[in-house]
């Protein structure tokens, strides 16, 4: 049983290299946007991936911290870019549960982006509750508008479009989300979650809320398909809201009592990593998290923390 | 002075018909619930269904009833949207000269088909086919379903037509909304409606109140014997007949020189239109006979001489109204649920054939009996519902629900933090529950079939179920390798159908909700405070 599913999984990362490296422009109907090819792919002798973790402090404080580390958010948001702010914005629940991504977060976040001369910041997500009701109960909606941001309805299945995704082994095709082919600059703002499904959701279960259909990513390997995604695009950052990580009956919770509250935030180019470090906070090896070990050996990302550069902070 | 009572009347009848139009053509969820539950709320057949069901105390029926036998129908012209929504067409079909000259002219009554319309109700609620019945008959309903129905519809696809353009000159207040579908059969109903509705309306103004409606033909019956009536004083008319011109009632008899106030909709178009101030209120219980003491000598047909068609007409429906009001108890005992809309409480795990139901009805309606003999399918929760997972039933219920909403889990599923249809429901069918009684409520059962699930067909993980679920009734337990497989506890499970919705299995689904009959409680789900599973204040990387 298993040595002919690891014959498979060789034979698909084989396929999926291939296609990679010989045909993405074939089957490519959308070019990808600038921001991909900044990424950087880790590989023997370049410079380590860095992952900054900061604690204690407040989220503002923190995402401060995290961002002047890695050389302020103008090394990311340059004058006249238009960006787009992807949190978790998933569940009908206040923020005190824990479900979405703070709103505080996204709010500081937006402001930091527009004084860093955005033209423009656009928040939203293909929530799993009912659209309206999501946006205004996670608080997002509001802290996002008062920031400056533009909140687009992650509902309107004509803002999504059909792109190929050439480098994906079960995802082969996805209806994306306009903003997210068409922005310069892609901030992924995932909430650290328990998941019933896949165990954990942060940084690359995230992304699920940008295609329209997320009945394709299960009905077709959840962990490949989420891993999948990234071979199209990577978020230029990441950066991770572990204030109060949710820890059982995730990812919607049932009450606050879900939540631990550890005050934690991290942030990373390389999303792997970072989920990597993610699982390490709800006490997973992070090879137990199927959709973080697949990132790992298509090198989307490492998961191996010894290869990456982890900046800690502690504030307060 | 008594020509402003029709500036009066207008400004009334267009607050409520705005009001109503508003909330019911509602599509992106700017008008309260609430907002939509008290306009509804004064509707006669919704007051008169809540207070005979036992639903709730509804006093406006008997207040209509009252202003009725005091001034004659204000409600058919102030209060009744169906009403009103006539008198828009009928003075469109005035302004476009579609009918001809654009006035009326007087019409003898319909007495037959009244009584045939009334007799047929009262027979029917008698049956006990009150479901259906007074779903077809009350004219708020009515307006209720083609406003919900067919206007609402086309104005979400006109929003999204306009959403392009306002975002292409940076209007970002406007956005698109996913039309809200419903089945063709349950939409047949409204449409038809609303073509008899504006051809009798463009044809003869009011003829639809004064043949078909049971609540007009009711009122009208108790507007004969009202204190006050519209009446022309003979001394002043003149004959010139501008009353009649203006009156979409077709009531007023010149010849006869009498108004036949069972038609008349107090809509006051005649008192403006008479340049004598020939017509006016006059107190009439004091007089006996007036019409023939002030009669003419020599007139050959006195209004007021006994008619024996009137007679037949007063005497049917008189004994339709007793008829409907001895069913009234029978309602009452042929209803199964305990008239709160709160759900019983159920052992774990029992469910008997006999608590099946294919359509599943929404939390705070106790049962679907109980649910099918209060709703008037007037669609204001359908409007109300943010999900939309209400959506008007065709035969899923049997015949005496069609129009009535339903759960379709198919499209969409229950927020469970939303009761918006209990604060729409005007007539206590759906139950305003305190919102910790509703996440309790149980209306159906998450059924599993793992043998369609994705987990153990394909042996990769999903569990979209169980992440979409808001009580953890369907949970995962670890399979295989490193997977996990969906398990569902039913003593937790409330039947929102989230699940169903969420599972990708094409085309039937491995985990469906089957339909509770009569609704239960769920036991509240377990909060266990979690520990760090890491040492805190450090990095555990």
């Amino acid at each position: 049983m298993k040595s002919r599913r690891d014959f498979l999984r060789t034979g698909l990362v084989l396929g999926a290299t291939f296609s990679l490296a010989g045909r993405r422009g074939l089957f490519a109907t959308e070019t990808p946007a600038a921001g991909n090819a900044d990424a950087p792919l880790p590989s023997a002798g370049a410079p380590k991936p860095v992952l900054v973790a900061v604690r204690d402090g407040s989220r503002v404080a923190m995402l401060d911290k995290a961002l002047a580390s890695l050389g302020g958010i103008e090394a990311f948001v340059s004058k006249g870019q238009t960006v787009l702010i992807k949190p978790n914005i998933g569940w009908d629940a206040p923020p005190e549960r824990g479900a979405n991504t703070h709103p505080e977060i996204v709010g500081h976040l937006t402001q930091l982006c527009l004084a860093a001369g955005a033209k423009s910041v656009s928040v939203f997500d293909n929530p799993c509750d009912q659209w309206q009701l999501t946006y205004a109960n996670s608080g997002i909606e509001k802290a996002a508008r008062d920031a400056g941001a533009i909140v687009v309805n992650g509902k309107d299945k004509s803002l999504y479009r059909e792109v190929a995704i050439p480098g994906g082994v079960s995802l082969k095709n996805a209806r994306v989300h306009g903003l997210v082919l068409d922005s310069d600059v892609f901030i992924n703002v995932p909430v650290l979650k328990h998941h019933s499904g896949s165990l954990m959701t942060a940084g690359m279960k995230n992304l699920m809320g940008v295609v329209w259909d997320r009945g394709t990513y299960h009905r077709n390997d959840l962990h490949q398909t989420i891993a999948d995604f990234l071979t199209f695009r990577k978020p230029s950052l990441n950066i991770l809201d572990a204030y109060h990580p949710m820890l059982s009956n995730g990812p919607r919770g049932t009450s606050v009592e879900d939540l631990v509250e550890m005050r934690m935030l991290l942030a990373s180019t390389d999303i792997v990593a970072l989920d990597a470090a993610a699982a390490r906070l709800l006490g997973h090896q992070p090879a137990e998290v199927r959709h973080v070990e697949i990132g790992d050996r298509m090198k989307l990302g490492t998961m191996n923390l010894d290869q990456v550069e982890i900046r800690r902070f502690k504030l307060g | 002075m008594q020509n402003r009572l029709k500036l009066l009347r207008v400004g009334l009848a267009l607050a409520m018909f705005a009001g109503l139009m508003a909330a019911l053509v509602d599509f992106r969820g700017s008008v309260p619930p609430r907002f939509g539950h008290w306009l509804a709320s004064v509707q006669f057949v919704p007051s008169l269904v809540a207070s005979a069901t036992g639903a709730s105390l509804s006093l406006a029926c008997i207040v209509i009833a009252a202003a009725t036998l005091a001034a004659g129908r204000i409600y058919c012209s102030v209060i009744c949207p169906l009403g009103i929504l006539q008198d828009v067409i009928a003075r469109l079909a005035s302004v476009l000269r579609l009918r001809s000259k654009g006035v009326f002219r007087y019409a003898p009554p319909h007495i037959w088909l009244r009584r045939l319309f009334l007799w047929g109700t009262a027979s029917g609620v008698a049956a006990g086919w009150t479901g259906l019945v007074v779903a077809l008959i009350d004219p708020y309903s009515a307006f209720g379903r083609i406003a919900s129905g067919i206007f609402r519809p086309l104005l979400t696809l006109a929003n999204n037509t306009v959403v392009g353009a306002a975002n292409a000159i940076g209007v970002g207040t406007l956005y698109r909304v996913e039309p809200a579908r419903a089945g063709a059969g349950a939409l047949a109903v409204p449409a038809l409606m609303l073509t008899l509705i504006v051809l009798l309306s463009a044809w003869r103004g009011r003829l639809y109140c004064n043949t078909v409606c049971p609540v007009g033909t009711l009122l009208g019956w108790l507007s004969r014997w009202a204190a006050f009536r519209l009446e022309i004083d003979r001394k002043a008319c003149s004959k010139c007949a501008a009353c009649l011109r203006v009156c979409k009632a077709q009531c007023i008899d010149l010849r006869a020189g009498a108004i036949d106030f069972s038609r008349c909709v107090a809509c006051y178009n005649c008192i403006g239109a008479c340049e004598h101030g020939g017509i006016r209120y006059r107190f009439a219980w004091r007089r006996r006979q007036p019409a023939q003491a002030d009669a003419p000598q020599g007139s050959a047909a006195p209004a007021n001489a006994p008619d024996p068609a009137r007679r037949a007409f007063i005497a049917g429906t008189a004994a339709a109204v007793a008829v409907s009001f001895a069913a009234a108890p029978r309602l009452l005992a042929r209803d199964p649920g305990n008239g709160s809309g709160k759900a019983e409480q159920n052992a774990p795990g029992q469910q008997d054939r006999d608590n099946h139901t294919r359509a599943i009805c929404p939390p705070g309606s106790g049962s679907v009996d109980q649910f099918l003999v209060r709703c008037t399918a007037c669609q204001l929760c359908i409007s109300a519902c943010p999900t939309h997972v209400l959506q008007p039933a065709t035969l899923e219920y049997g015949l005496a629900g069609i129009m009535k909403p339903r759960m379709n889990y198919s499209t969409s599923f229950c927020n469970y933090d939303c009761r918006a249809c209990g604060e729409a429901c005007p007539t206590g069918a759906i139950a305003l529950l305190d919102l910790a009684e509703k996440r309790l409520t149980q209306i159906g059962e998450a059924q599993f079939d793992e043998t369609k699930c994705i987990v153990k067909v394909k042996g990769t993980d999903c569990a979209a179920c169980s992440e979409h679920c808001p009580t953890k009734a369907v949970n995962t337990v670890p399979y295989g390798n490193n997977l996990r497989l969906p398990r569902v506890n039913r003593d937790l499970c409330i039947g929102c159908g989230a699940c169903e919705y969420a599972c990708p299995v094409l085309p039937d689904k491995a985990i469906k909700v089957a339909g509770r009959r009569r609704h239960g409680r769920a036991q509240k789900p377990e909060e266990k405070k979690m520990a760090a599973p890491t040492p805190a204040g450090d990095f555990p990387f």
